[in-house]
């Protein structure tokens, strides 16, 4: 197949500077462009009740100014370069980005480099961008399936922190200090828990002169906490049922996944190439389309008229996390029928029922869209960056032969093992008609 | 801190553009870097062409093209599809039918005649067409609880009035969806599903001669049915665009109207404001551009995110934007905000507007905006999908392939007095829509 990835098409160059920063550069020459990430290893994992959403706020913080970039010059010195800019905050990251004429390469390290030591934080900024938070977090709850999604992750995962959402809880939001805040920013953000990634347009040798430049002499910190919980095995079925204003049912099955870092990353993504067409590893991507339509899923629930549509997740991240396969339901169908055609497609997969088309086709389908989704200076800087972030790049780098080398029997012992109803969370929203929901943020999960 | 920006040019990557016999235009450009292909197929035969009583006819066809054609199954579509790692998808938007496809290299002249096949002869079968309905009908109901839909719906079809082709919503009300039968989809099949008038752009990991002498072979004896003619100009008044159908302007409302749509339960508005537009073609286009840039995407939503996001902190985005088409897409100001800060994001909004009409802009707010949008264009043709969809639009609305290498020229060329009476002719307060779509404040 011509669109796999030569071994050596994608080889950036690492450095470490002495304050502990990682430099990745990726020469892309095919048009003037460069995309600079900065990455750090912060997200919500990193936060505890009282404080959740903190991480998040504080990105939003820091587009508020710098010692060297006041508030209104932050997005438009990257607009003026032509740029795409934005920033996000997730589990195990936070990062920014900023994709420029090539020519704005330094001006660009420039304003990451203020980014990592010198934001302001200043008050009234705190107080006006608490009423964005918050209006973001409502504009979420807006949406049910967002909803239940966060319903699920809190009752299927009880221990890591990995269970609040990264947006937050809003009793957190309304009291989080802008100390809270500052504190959070100084722990975190030091170039010894930071990766930098440009990929584009440039010379290796002339781009770390500059980086080495820009950020040579920041100061390191002390390291950041570790996270030590390790969520304890879930021996029986979770349910979580809850009522929303809404069009129309939703169904969330959730089980326990590994690592990224784990062996069996890659036949987790083969076995949902199997069922559902196969998840994107590029969480900034927009491409896709939804799950293949001969998939299992689809043929199953939505040729068989029991969902309208349906979602699978398998996100990498550096902890344990889900996999999950969220329906809407059409209207009428009981969920239990829908959780059972789940099942059972899951049960067919753990007898062996896999032949060498349905392995090819997944495979297939994992490469092509690993083609698709690393075109873009921006897609590749991304790739390496978040990667990097949560565990290496090369992960990602050796990801297409590590999935070329998965068997039909690491799918079913997966589907047997892993995927069985004693590890499952299932959740399902209900349409409310329209009746008020309880505050957000306080509800009655088992968050609450 | 000097800024590094320049005007930059599109990268100098020739465009082949070939016309066949039957009127489809081909377009191909190579992507040095790319290791797939995108195909961009553009259709006249968006929800504008949607028959009286069958509003959501287009997209109910698009969500079909695939399920069944010729003598194949939809799984057997799906299957070719999916063994070799291709994408495929169709959408109808307000204009325009557009299906795209992306696959490797090798696959390419399979996929071409993939793409014909579903285009030209979809079978629409029964059991695929129960089910589209299903589909559809969960969809308006997941629409009808989601604010921003919504609001945007209700501004368009308050704007533009009963009978005029851009009033019903894209997906089709409950009633005319139910409606929708084999009889139609095969009427709108036979009526607008044709290479006269359609672009197919391909982009990537091509060479444009060859891939251009495979989309001919493919493509070039899909025959015009003689059905299509006579109902493509539908509309009255001067065609505007070669070929293309006239949408007229919808009259302009003799005073500010409120919509308010409540949606209990919902935890944030979502408000829409709506001006009078312009067309795709309209001399003023740049300038308009720029104006929507200076106004509601400059940095975080330009004037509006400054005055209502950045500065009182009552929205997480504001911003506005233009819809030119074939018709005259308006000029919307969207904001989402929490219950109890409507009121006051609805009289800083209109006070901000008010300030821009009556003092215009800031002349350092125009030349931002200008270098901006200029250097911007390399990065937005860069990737294949981006490239295809960005020349399939120019060569369908007349603007020509070479659209976005002139275009840094044409912004520059903008004048401050431009932007001003851009500004005053869209912004027509005291005569704008507005819809409020949440839940009842408290």
């Amino acid at each position: 197949m011509s669109g796999r990835r030569p071994e050596s098409a994608i080889r950036p160059r690492t450095a470490r500077l002495d304050n502990g920063l990682t430099v990745l550069l990726h020469e892309m020459r095919h048009v003037p462009l460069v995309s600079v990430w900065c990455w750090y290893r912060v997200g919500s994992r990193d936060e505890r009740p009282g404080l959740t959403g903190i991480s998040h706020w504080a990105e939003h913080m820091n587009f508020k100014g710098t010692r060297t970039f006041p508030r209104d010059q932050i997005v438009r010195h990257v607009e003026l370069a032509g740029g795409m800019w934005n920033g996000y905050t997730w589990f195990d990251v936070t990062t920014y980005f900023e994709t420029v004429a090539a020519a704005a390469l330094d001006e660009m390290l420039a304003l990451e480099a203020s980014r990592m030591t010198g934001c302001l934080y200043a008050p009234r900024e705190v107080e006006r961008e608490r009423t964005v938070v918050i209006s973001e977090l409502q504009g979420g709850e807006n949406d049910p399936r967002t909803y239940l999604e966060k319903e699920v992750a809190a009752t299927a995962l009880q221990a890591h922190p990995y269970r609040w959402p990264t947006i937050g809880y809003l009793s957190d939001l309304q009291a989080i200090t802008r100390d809270d805040l500052y504190r959070h920013y100084r722990t975190y953000y030091i170039p010894n828990n930071a990766i930098l990634v440009v990929a584009g347009d440039f010379e290796s040798s002339k781009a770390l002169a500059l980086v080495r430049r820009r950020f040579g002499r920041l100061r390191p910190g002390p390291a950041p906490p570790a996270i030590r919980t390790v969520e304890p095995d879930q021996s029986g079925e979770r349910r979580v049922r809850v009522r929303r204003p809404s069009g129309a049912t939703y169904l969330d099955i959730a089980w326990h996944a590994p690592a990224a870092t784990d062996p069996d990353f890659p036949a987790y993504l083969v076995l949902d190439g199997i069922l559902a067409g196969g998840p994107s590893v590029n969480a900034w991507a927009r491409g896709g389309g939804g799950p293949g339509k001969s998939s299992r899923l689809y043929r199953a629930l939505v040729e068989g008229d029991l969902a309208s549509e349906f979602f699978t997740s398998m996100i990498p991240t550096r902890h344990p996390y889900l996999y999950r396969i969220l329906a809407t339901l059409k209207e009428g169908v009981d969920p239990a029928r829908v959780e059972s055609a789940v099942q059972e497609e899951i049960g067919q997969l753990a007898k062996g029922d896999i032949d060498a088309a349905d392995l090819e086709r997944s495979k297939n389908q994992f490469l092509a869209r690993d083609a698709m989704e690393s075109e873009s200076v921006t897609d590749v800087a991304h790739q390496i960056g978040f990667f990097e972030t949560i565990a290496s790049h090369r992960l990602w780098l050796d990801l297409a032969r590590r999935v070329g080398a998965v068997r039909t029997a690491d799918v079913a012992r997966l589907a047997r093992v892993r995927l069985d109803t004693a590890r499952r969370t299932v959740g399902v929203l209900i349409p409310s008609d329209g009746a008020p929901p309880p505050p957000a943020g306080t509800t009655g999960g088992p968050h609450g | 801190m000097k800024t590094s920006a320049r005007v930059h040019a599109a990268p100098a990557i020739p465009t082949l553009r070939t016309v066949l016999g039957n009127g489809l235009v081909i377009l191909a450009r190579p992507h040095p870097k790319s290791r797939s292909v995108a195909l961009h197929l553009v259709l006249q035969a968006g929800a504008a062409f949607d028959p009286a009583g069958r509003s959501g006819l287009a997209a109910f066809a698009a969500t079909l093209l695939d399920r069944g054609a010729g003598d194949l199954t939809a799984q057997e579509i799906a299957s070719g599809f999916d063994r070799i790692g291709a994408t495929f998808q169709a959408a109808a938007r307000r204009d325009t039918l557009e299906v795209e496809c992306r696959c490797l290299p090798d696959h390419l002249e399979e996929i071409l005649g993939r793409l014909r096949l579903l285009t030209e002869s979809p079978t629409f079968p029964e059991d695929e067409v129960g089910r589209a309905r299903g589909l559809t009908l969960t969809m308006l109901a997941e629409r009808a609880q989601d604010t921003a839909a919504v609001a945007e719906e209700t501004l368009q079809g308050t704007l533009f009035p009963e009978g005029h082709a851009y009033h019903a919503p894209r997906l089709g009300r409950r009633d005319s969806v139910e409606a929708i039968g084999r009889a139609d989809l095969e009427r709108f099949r036979a009526r607008l599903l044709r290479p006269r008038g359609a672009v197919l752009a391909l982009a990537g990991a091509i060479g444009a001669g060859a891939a251009t002498t495979i989309a001919a072979r493919v493509f070039g004896d899909w025959e015009n049915d003689a059905r299509s003619a006579a109902t493509s100009t539908s509309a009255a008044g001067r065609p505007l665009f070669p070929e293309r159908p006239f949408f007229p302007d919808p009259p302009r409302p003799d005073r500010a109207i409120v919509v308010r749509r409540p949606i209990p339960g919902k935890t944030q508005s979502d408000l829409a404001i709506g001006f009078p537009g312009l067309r795709r073609n309209d001399p003023g286009l740049v300038p308009a551009m720029v104006f929507n840039c200076v106004l509601g995407e400059f940095g975080i939503g330009g004037r509006l995110g400054q005055e209502v996001r950045e500065k009182a902190g009552l929205a997480y985005y504001a911003f506005s934007r233009f819809a030119p088409g074939l018709g005259p897409g308006p000029l919307v100001v969207r904001s989402g905000v929490t219950v109890d800060k409507v009121e006051r994001a609805v009289a800083l909004i209109d006070r901000t507007l008010a300030q821009v009409v009556r003092r215009g802009f800031r002349p350092a707010e125009v030349r931002d905006a200008k270098t901006s949008m200029s250097a911007s264009v390399p990065r937005e043709m860069e990737t294949s999908v981006a490239a295809a969809a960005t020349l399939a639009a120019a060569e369908f609305y007349g603007l020509g392939i070479d659209f976005p290498e002139r275009l840094p020229g044409l912004i520059a060329a903008v004048t401050h007095r431009q932007v001003e009476a851009a500004a005053r002719r869209h912004l027509t307060t005291g005569h704008q829509v507005q819809v409020i779509a949440g839940p009842e404040p408290p």
